[in-house]
């Protein structure tokens, strides 16, 4: 900390080393194709990492075809950044030589510190005096790794390339790895995936502040069990332009005591936290699939210029449900506009229900749904299109002015291969109107 | 730092409710009318002097409820009442073997709507200000807010609004709404209060009584920290 006591941020320079790196040493690779040290060095090779790397294991001559080192004292030249997924006791002193052949950053996976008691916890304490006297930026311990699929560097598990716009920021490997592996499903993306262990060094406040100036990051999605430095998160997220959406664990006493378990966060009072969230501008979602949710609507939405909602469903009970989440949030789902109607009637099949919600019924097809769009979209800010039955074509009527949130469901095969045609084109698809309009209403807070 | 705040660091205590109105007083708050006292009669002059009806208080350092020991007296409407109910609370601390320092004579503030505000420390995130509605709705369901101290305008006004039990404040049934603007101004002082006094360990204004002009902070409890002053 500086002498004011304002808190410093990891350089932009040390946190490259860990994402952009032009060369990566992986030690305790393994042949073990169980083991983890195998699958993070084989799919750092298998996402196509641009550089250099270096297995070492002094047990081994080659993995995966690649010639193995017994030390980083060996290899031929420097590296950028250590994925370290060797014993606890060996990790500190590991740093250090890293330092010595040109690592700015280091990746731990390995567990065994602070999270098993005291005897970690002194493990965790050098390896933090470790980084800070070799000038090392360190992810973890006790992680799930890192994965920038825009660079590109795996260095996690499972494997995952899908590019997208939100970075996942997770003091739980496995809770951030399922966000990801749903962007990755529904060809979303992310722009990096980094799982925060421990944080004995880097922690959520630095990568607030580097993902903030990242190109690729439109909207940074975090779950936590606590903050780790409140006056660095603080000024990290005032300095922040870019939407956060953060998912809060710990929030009932039981939580917050399993919590302290985990990773050894301390989950204050969920009331406090409330309210900071919301002093800051934060998104809170209360469980991962908003936290999914929400990111994937601050970053592939634009902002809808008022609440005025339309909505236009093929299902009365999709559009039902969409209406009472829009009223719960906020979004006014106004009269049609009478000569709009007028209009619609004339063009649309008898039988079709010509008011907001406007309902074109099970036979609708993606036509109408442009016809509707043309003639009412001018007098909303915001359509909601509800495609509730197998309606092929339905990507190809949709377009950006006014704002148009698509909800899909009940489509089957028809509905899979359109939400994926969605994604390619950038416009999200959600799966439930309760779902899509909630996360529609976070835009306008 | 106020000159109550100072004898009571000095003194190694927290502030007595005498000290805490003058604290509130001296940040524009309005309190009740009041006179702090040693003896019946200065009691009996001065129920006259605040008007009638008015409350006794017992104040003493050690007592932190007031009236689980009996030691406040509500709805006292003339001489005889005043003067008796000195001799009960001077009789109750003797009881409750507390060191007593007088008797507060407050008026009593006319019915409105409820609400507490306060002061407290956050593990992590320093003083936080907190507001909700007074009785159940803080007791049984929690429904309050808090946010940083220092609090901004819009801050202020976002914590009364995001709480459930909001439409009582704006008024149900036909009723009137309190005075929104008296609170938001009462909550950007407690920050105030807040940053400027970082000896103020805790505040608790409860209740403070919201009319449809203006407000009244009828108890108020301020926790200083003493550690502190000693480092």
């Amino acid at each position: 900390m500086p002498a004011d006591g304002s808190p410093s941020f990891k350089s932009r320079e040390s946190l490259q080393a860990i994402f952009r790196p032009r060369s990566v040493a992986v030690i305790g690779a393994s042949t073990a194709p169980e083991k983890l040290g195998y699958q993070i060095f084989r799919n750092i090779l298998e996402a196509g990492f641009p550089g250099t790397v270096y297995p070492i294991n002094p047990k081994a001559t080659e993995i995966l075809g690649r010639p193995c080192y017994p030390s980083i004292d060996t290899i031929p030249a420097e590296v950028d950044l250590a994925t370290i997924i060797i014993p606890a006791p060996l990790v500190a002193d590991t740093i250090r030589q890293c330092s010595k052949r040109g690592a700015k950053g280091a990746i731990v996976i390995s567990g065994g510190f602070s999270e098993t008691g005291p005897e970690g916890e002194a493990l965790q304490d050098k390896l933090l005096q470790a980084a800070r006297e070799s000038n090392v930026a360190v992810i973890g311990p006790n992680c799930q790794g890192v994965n920038n699929p825009h660079h590109p560097l795996c260095a996690s598990w499972p494997l995952l390339t899908r590019r997208g716009g939100v970075a996942i920021v997770s003091q739980s490997g496995t809770v951030g790895a399922a966000l990801m592996d749903w962007a990755s499903q529904e060809e979303l993306g992310v722009s990096t995936f980094v799982s925060l262990g421990n944080r004995a060094d880097v922690d959520e406040a630095d990568l607030i502040h580097y993902f903030a100036q990242d190109p690729h990051t439109r909207t940074i999605a975090i779950y936590m069990e606590g903050v780790k430095a409140a006056h660095k998160f603080l000024q990290a997220v005032r300095q922040c332009r870019k939407p956060l959406v953060v998912l809060k664990a710990g929030r009932t006493p039981k939580g917050r005591k399993a919590a302290e378990s985990h990773t050894r966060s301390l989950a204050g009072r969920d009331e406090v936290y409330e309210g900071v969230f919301r002093q800051l501008g934060i998104h809170r979602a209360d469980d991962l699939e908003q936290l999914y949710d929400f990111s994937k609507a601050l970053a592939y939405l634009p902002r809808p210029r008022g609440r005025r909602l339309l909505i236009v469903t093929s299902s009365g009970g999709s559009g039902i449900l969409a209406t009472d989440m829009a009223e719960n949030t906020g979004l006014d789902v106004v009269p049609l506009p009478e000569e709009v109607a007028r209009k619609l009637r004339a063009v649309l099949p008898k039988h079709c229900i010509v008011a907001n919600p406007l309902d074109l019924t099970g036979d609708a097809n993606a036509e109408m749904y442009r016809q509707v769009v043309e003639a009412a979209g001018p007098h909303f800010d915001i359509v909601g299109l509800i495609f509730g039955d197998p309606i092929p074509g339905a990507s190809k009527v949709v377009g950006t002015e006014p704002l148009q949130l698509v909800i899909y469901l009940g489509g089957a095969e028809v509905e899979r291969q359109e939400r994926l045609l969605f994604h390619q084109k950038g416009i999200p698809v959600f799966p439930t109107p309760e779902r899509g309009i909630r996360a529609l209403s976070e835009l306008l807070r | 730092m106020t000159i109550a705040i100072g004898k009571a660091m000095q003194e190694g205590r927290n502030l007595l409710e005498p000290e805490a109105y003058e604290l509130l007083a001296a940040y524009g708050v309005a309190v009740p009318g009041h006179r702090f006292v040693s003896s019946a009669e200065q009691a009996e002059e001065a129920a006259a002097e605040v008007g009638y009806p008015v409350v006794a208080k017992i104040v003493a350092p050690d007592i932190l409820h007031k009236t689980e020991v009996g030691g406040v007296l509500l709805n006292l409407n003339d001489a005889a009442a005043v003067r008796a109910a000195y001799r009960h609370i001077v009789e109750r601390s003797r009881q409750a073997k507390a060191a007593l320092k007088g008797i507060l004579i407050a008026r009593m503030a006319p019915p409105g709507t409820e609400v507490i505000a306060g002061l407290t420390q956050d593990a992590q995130f320093g003083p936080v200000v907190m507001f909700g509605l007074g009785g159940v709705f803080v007791e049984v369901y929690r429904d309050v807010s808090f946010r940083l101290v220092p609090l901004t305008e819009p801050d202020a006004v976002a914590m009364i609004r995001e709480i459930k039990a909001f439409p009582i404040l704006q008024g149900i049934r036909g009723g009137r709404s309190a005075d929104l603007t008296a609170l938001a101004d009462l909550l950007l002082t407690v920050s105030r209060m807040g940053q400027e006094n970082p000896e103020i360990a805790e505040m608790d204004l409860n209740p403070i009584i919201v009319y449809e002009k203006g407000l009244s902070v009828v108890d108020a409890r301020v926790l200083l920290h003493h550690e502190a002053a000693a480092a």
